[in-house]
C-alpha cells in the first residue's frame, strides 16, 4: 500500500514537472492563447467586418459526403454540370460565375473574402467584398413574403434568440445559382435558415440549414463554421466585370489548360 | 494502436489538403498543387485587376531560351490587405515567384496560396496569405 502511494506521488510530481516544462518551453503558445481570449460579445450587436475561416473557394454549403440524396428533378440538373471543384472537377467547366453570374445565396457565404454587418434598428445589412454585393436582413418583426418573386439573394428576415444569436430565415431565390463550387443545384422553393452565434467579441459560430424538398430528399445541414472579427479591415471591391473576367480567361485560364493564348 | 495511427495519419493528410486548398476561386484543378516550384525572371507586365492580379515575366529555361510565363495571384482586395499596391511590381523588376504550375505543362502558374510569394533581388518579400 505504501509502495503504491509512493508511485502515485511520483507520477503526480512527474506530471506537474512536465506541465511546468511545457509551459516554460512554449511561451509563444501561451501568448497566442492570451490574445485569443476575447472580450465578451456586445449584446444584440453583430456589426463589424467578419471573415469566414474557410479553406478557400472550393467550399460548398455542405461537403459532398454530407449532401442528401437528390430528387430526379435535381439530378437532371446536376448531371450536365461541370464544376471546377469536388469529385467531378474539370478544368474550365461551366460554373455560372465564370460568366459573371452572381454567386447568389448561400454560396457567397463560403468565399474567403470578408463581409461587413451594418446594423440599424429595422435591418441588418450584410455587405460582401465578393461581388461588391449586399443583402438586407429585416429585424423589424415582419414575416417572409408569402409568394416572393425569385431573386439572386432572396428575401431575409432575422430575430435575436437571446442576446447573442441572430437567426436569419430567407426565401424567394431563383434557381440559377449553385449551392457552391461543386455544382449542386437548388430550386426556387429553397428556404435557408442561418444561425450567427456570437460566442465572444471576436467569434461567430455559423450554422446553416437548407430546406428544398423539390431538389433534396432531406434538409442540407452545413458543418459548423467559424467567422472572425477583423478590426481595422475595410472591405474592398471585388465585382465580376465581364471585360476583366474575359481578359483573365484568355490570358490565364485557357493557356493554363493548354489552349493557346489568344 | 494501429487504428489510432491510421486515424492520425488520415487527419494529418486531411489538414495538409485543407491548407493547400486555399486557392483561386475559379477552380484549382488546372494546377499541380502537389509540386510547388519557383521561377525567376524579368517582369514584363503586372495587371492589378479582378478577379486575380496577374504577373507576366520572361524566364530563362535550362536551354537558355526565354519563356514567357503568366502567373495569377489573388484579387486586389486580398493583396491590398497583404501590403501590396498596384505599383508593388513593375516591368523590369527581377523577381523570384513561388507558385503551383499548370498540370498541362504550359508556362502558367498560380501564386496565391500559403506557400505563394514574390521575392525581389534586394530581399524584400511580398506574400498573399492574409485574407
Amino acid at each position: 500500500m505504501k509502495m503504491q502511494s509512493r508511485r502515485v506521488t511520483l507520477t503526480l510530481r512527474f506530471a506537474v514537472m512536465l506541465a511546468i516544462a511545457c509551459a516554460i518551453s512554449s511561451p509563444a503558445r501561451g501568448q497566442e492563447k492570451a490574445k485569443d481570449a476575447a472580450a465578451p460579445a456586445p449584446k444584440r450587436d453583430i456589426s463589424g467586418v467578419w471573415l469566414y475561416q474557410g479553406s478557400g473557394g472550393a467550399e460548398s454549403t455542405a461537403p459532398e459526403k454530407d449532401m442528401p440524396p437528390m430528387t430526379p428533378w435535381a439530378q437532371a440538373r446536376f448531371d450536365p454540370e461541370r464544376p471546377g471543384y469536388g469529385s467531378r472537377a474539370v478544368p474550365g467547366g461551366n460554373d455560372p460565375i465564370l460568366q459573371c453570374d452572381p454567386a447568389g445565396f448561400p454560396r457567397i457565404m463560403f468565399f474567403p473574402t470578408p463581409f461587413e454587418f451594418v446594423q440599424t434598428p429595422a435591418k441588418i445589412i450584410q455587405f460582401f467584398e465578393r461581388e461588391h454585393e449586399w443583402r438586407p436582413i429585416w429585424i423589424d418583426g415582419r414575416s417572409l413574403p408569402k409568394d416572393p418573386d425569385p431573386t439572386w439573394y432572396g428575401y431575409a428576415i432575422g430575430h435575436w434568440e437571446g442576446d447573442y444569436t441572430l437567426v436569419v430565415e430567407s426565401a424567394g431565390f431563383n434557381d440559377k445559382t449553385w449551392l457552391g463550387a461543386t455544382g449542386y443545384p437548388h430550386s426556387e422553393d429553397m428556404r435557408v435558415t442561418e444561425r450567427y452565434q456570437r460566442v465572444d467579441r471576436n467569434t461567430i459560430l455559423y450554422n446553416i440549414r437548407v430546406d428544398d424538398p423539390k431538389a433534396y430528399t432531406k434538409p442540407i445541414i452545413g458543418p459548423e463554421r467559424t467567422m472572425k472579427l477583423r478590426p481595422g479591415v475595410e472591405i474592398g471591391e471585388l465585382p465580376c466585370v465581364w471585360s476583366e473576367e474575359n481578359s483573365f480567361t484568355k490570358r490565364i485560364r485557357e493557356p493554363a489548360v493548354g489552349k493557346p493564348n489568344r | 494502436m494501429k487504428p489510432t495511427l491510421t486515424r492520425s495519419a488520415a487527419l494529418i493528410v486531411t489538414l495538409l489538403v485543407a491548407c493547400s486548398s486555399m486557392l483561386a476561386h475559379h477552380g484549382n484543378v488546372a494546377y499541380d498543387e502537389q509540386h510547388p516550384t519557383t521561377i525567376a525572371g524579368n517582369v514584363t507586365e503586372f495587371v492589378w485587376s479582378n478577379p486575380h492580379c496577374q504577373i507576366y515575366l520572361d524566364v530563362k529555361n535550362e536551354k537558355g531560351d526565354i519563356v514567357a510565363w503568366s502567373v495569377e495571384s489573388q484579387s486586389p482586395g486580398i493583396l491590398k490587405r497583404n501590403g501590396w499596391t498596384r505599383d508593388s511590381i513593375k516591368p523590369g523588376d527581377h523577381i523570384t515567384v513561388t507558385l503551383v504550375p499548370a498540370k498541362s505543362g504550359a508556362p502558367v502558374g498560380f501564386s496565391g496560396e500559403k506557400s505563394g510569394k514574390v521575392v525581389f533581388d534586394d530581399g524584400h518579400v511580398l506574400k498573399m496569405d492574409l485574407r
